[in-house]
């Protein structure tokens, strides 16, 4: 035991050493044209060479980018360069990530931690990162999410986890992000708070596919222009859910058990233009089709039927003068 | 100066505008399109499903900027991990740069996937399911220089790759082999990261590197026995880590004369034959830790730069004054940061210290307990 903690000191000071890795990626610096290859190798004359930033061993560190993938590390390595940007330590053995881990990385505006085994993130693991902008976090056994996540965060994903709660206070001020991915987690309805995603004021695209939930989540941000809810056990589209959501563009409801659309759906959701119900149980066609103005439609194929013995609808809409947006969209089977 | 516009995106961004235009925006261009006289376009046609006759739409289709359902676009980046795909999307905008699919259920990537992506410059393949690349897939993708390939099933590196490939890993696949023509041509191919396939030294063939540039090789987790000879002569660093290497002989390095940093832990290594360090007079970094070595490698002390050599957990008995150290202190440029000894049947108490003269300080060394 006793070895292995002088061992871990030791190799703290190992890192300390001063090599430096160059070349790998300088031509991207470069213009096409001119010499690619590794810089000079300066002859080092004296008998100490300062001291500068180290890359981990076995890791490639250029021009800030830290890629530390597929190495079976147990932990976050110690002592990366201090202005690393981007820090890949996908496809690793990582089980928890600790307080003091990315302590230094200021400048961390990427941190990839995708398939690892992380059930653990100390909820001062991200205080130093003052420029996070996207956490990826797919593919661990995270319960929850991490807290205190920085305000600063534009994108997350945790695909892939075993996250059961989202709860509001996680998400409290992030008030930059755009992107969160919680698909193909054990989440149920009763596990998202309400007005979970409402803190967030820019949010654009939410993705929570293939979970256990049976509703579309409520209090949704009106700055959401995407939401992607497949796979889900949902069985009735409410139009309070939709409520609001004025910039709403893309709809994904496919892999539902969907039985009904509220009429008024569509009039809530005023810019739509793609909206995915195939595979689910609707019997007739959304009330509103017809008079929203920009919806593409990919009905499923029972919806289709109910247009097969009439003219295809699209042509005849299309005919309108002055209706321009409404192109419907048939399964192959349908013709 | 393209490049750098490149790099910012590679950085996977630090580029502000994350995702598509604003919605005012959006919503501006559709009502300004809206009141356009549009004339259609039947070669425009991008719809999902094939239509009987050409559609002439009144407007264009794309409208929207086209993305894949589900995929965010952003600043020429399309964004489709994790989303269940058992195929590449068909309607990826021709200008994109950057393309992550990782973690979906791609089988094969034919022909037509990635045609006329000719801004493409990188692709990420990870985890998926890949057993198949059509050779003509990388026909078009002129500009690619960063492919990940990692945790697929493929049984071969795929042919025709572009060569203006800088970046290739594959690692976890099925590759048994190195084709003699698989790399023709990649003059700037400067990272290869291959680790975790079933490799043995038979599998690469004679000539396969040659005239390619490869600065970091690593090749851990696979069968080789030996060090391979036909390596690119360029490397700087090469990690052979997890094999089966049993001895390193006088030639091995002959190749490798810029290497830097070299990485043999968790090997069977019982033997390092004289001479053979003196081949990489640049090496700063040794890595040797739980091999079978009985003795400390001859030659260290000629290494002028090397700062840092792991040799724990090996089976070495003795340490000699000389064995890390010139006789001459001037010789050595730079010194030792790390050493590490541990876990060895070394009587440490024998060992003088001296043997340690050339060290940045005495917290340099770690000698330790060992245990059987």
């Amino acid at each position: 035991m006793k070895a292995t903690i002088i061992f871990l000191l030791l190799a703290q000071v190992s890192w300390a050493g001063p090599f430096q890795q160059r070349g790998l990626f300088d031509f991207m610096l470069e213009d096409e044209a001119s010499g690619i290859g590794p810089e000079e190798h300066a002859p080092v004359d004296s008998d100490l060479e300062p001291l500068g930033p180290v890359c981990p061993f076995r890791c490639q560190c250029h021009l800030r980018v830290v890629q530390c993938s597929d190495l079976g590390l147990e932990k976050v390595p110690k002592d990366l360069p201090p202005d690393t940007t981007l820090l890949d330590l996908q496809n690793n053995k990582i089980t928890e990530i600790k307080d003091g881990d990315f302590k230094n990385l200021k400048n961390l505006h990427t941190l990839i931690l995708v398939n690892n085994k992380i059930n653990k993130i100390s909820p001062g693991a991200f205080t130093p990162l003052l420029k996070l902008e996207r956490l990826y976090l797919s593919k661990n056994l995270l319960k929850e999410l991490p807290e205190k996540m920085p305000k600063t965060l534009q994108e997350l994903r945790a695909h892939e986890n075993e996250i059961t709660k989202v709860r509001k206070a996680v998400f409290n001020g992030l008030n930059q992000m755009i992107v969160v991915e919680l698909g193909t987690n054990p989440l149920k309805s009763s596990g998202i708070e309400n007005g979970a995603f409402q803190g967030m004021k820019k949010l654009s695209y939410i993705r929570i596919a293939d979970t256990n939930i049976t509703t579309i989540p409520q209090g949704l941000p009106p700055s959401l222009t995407e939401l992607h809810l497949e796979g889900n056990k949902i069985t009735k589209v409410d139009s309070s859910s939709l409520k609001g959501l004025n910039n709403l563009a893309k709809l994904g409801l496919s892999f539902n058990s969907i039985s009904a659309v509220d009429n008024g759906t569509l009039a809530n959701t005023p810019h739509l233009r793609e909206l995915h119900l195939d595979n689910n149980k609707l019997i007739k066609v959304p009330g509103g089709l017809a008079e929203h103005k920009y919806i593409q439609v990919r009905p499923h194929h029972e919806i289709c039927e109910e247009y097969l013995g009439s003219e295809c609808p699209y042509r005849d809409v299309r005919r309108q003068e002055g209706k321009l947006c409404l192109q419907i969209f048939f399964a192959e089977r349908c013709f | 100066m393209k490049e750098c516009v490149l790099l910012a995106l590679l950085a996977l961004c630090s580029a502000k505008p994350l995702f598509r235009p604003s919605y005012v925006t959006l919503k501006n261009m559709m009502l300004k399109d809206m009141e356009d006289e549009v004339d259609g376009d039947p070669d425009d046609d991008n719809s999902l499903f094939p239509t009987r006759e050409p559609i002439n739409p009144f407007f264009p289709f794309d409208l929207f900027p086209t993305c894949p359902f589900g995929c965010q676009c952003y600043s020429r980046v399309v964004h489709c991990s994790d989303l269940g795909l058992s195929s590449v999307p068909s309607n990826i905008p021709f200008d994109t740069q950057m393309v992550d699919l990782q973690n979906n259920k791609i089988k094969e990537i034919k022909e037509n996937d990635f045609k006329g992506l000719t801004s493409l410059y990188a692709l990420i393949l990870n985890n998926n399911k890949l057993t198949k690349i059509h050779p003509k897939a990388f026909l078009t993708t002129k500009k690619l220089r960063r492919l990940y390939l990692s945790h697929n099933q493929l049984s071969e590196i795929p042919f025709n790759l572009p060569k203006s490939l800088a970046e290739l890993r594959i690692h976890d696949n099925k590759v048994k082999k190195i084709q003699k023509e698989t790399f023709k041509g990649m003059t700037t191919l400067h990272v290869l990261e291959m680790s975790a396939n079933p490799l043995d030294n038979n599998g690469i063939e004679p000539g396969a590197f040659e005239g390619v540039t490869v600065f970091h090789i690593r090749i851990a987790e696979a069968k080789l026995t030996s060090i391979p000879k036909d390596l690119p002569s360029t490397l700087l660093e090469l990690h052979l880590d997890y094999n089966k290497i049993s001895t390193v002989e006088l030639e091995d390095f002959k190749r490798y004369k810029e290497l830097q940093r070299l990485g043999l832990g968790n090997n069977r290594i019982t033997d390092i034959e004289n001479g053979s360090l003196a081949n990489i007079p640049r090496v700063r970094e040794i890595h040797l830790e739980n091999n079978k070595l009985k003795k400390i490698p001859p030659g260290l002390q000629e290494l002028k730069y090397l700062q840092i050599i792991f040799l724990h957990s090996n089976s070495i008995t003795k340490v000699g004054v000389n064995d890390f150290c010139p006789t001459v202190p001037k010789m050595k440029k730079s010194l030792y940061s790390a050493i590490s000894l541990s876990n060895n049947p070394v009587r440490y108490w024998e060992v003088q210290p001296a043997a340690f003269r050339c060290v940045v300080s005495r917290m340099s060394v770690q000698l330790g307990n060992f245990r059987k």
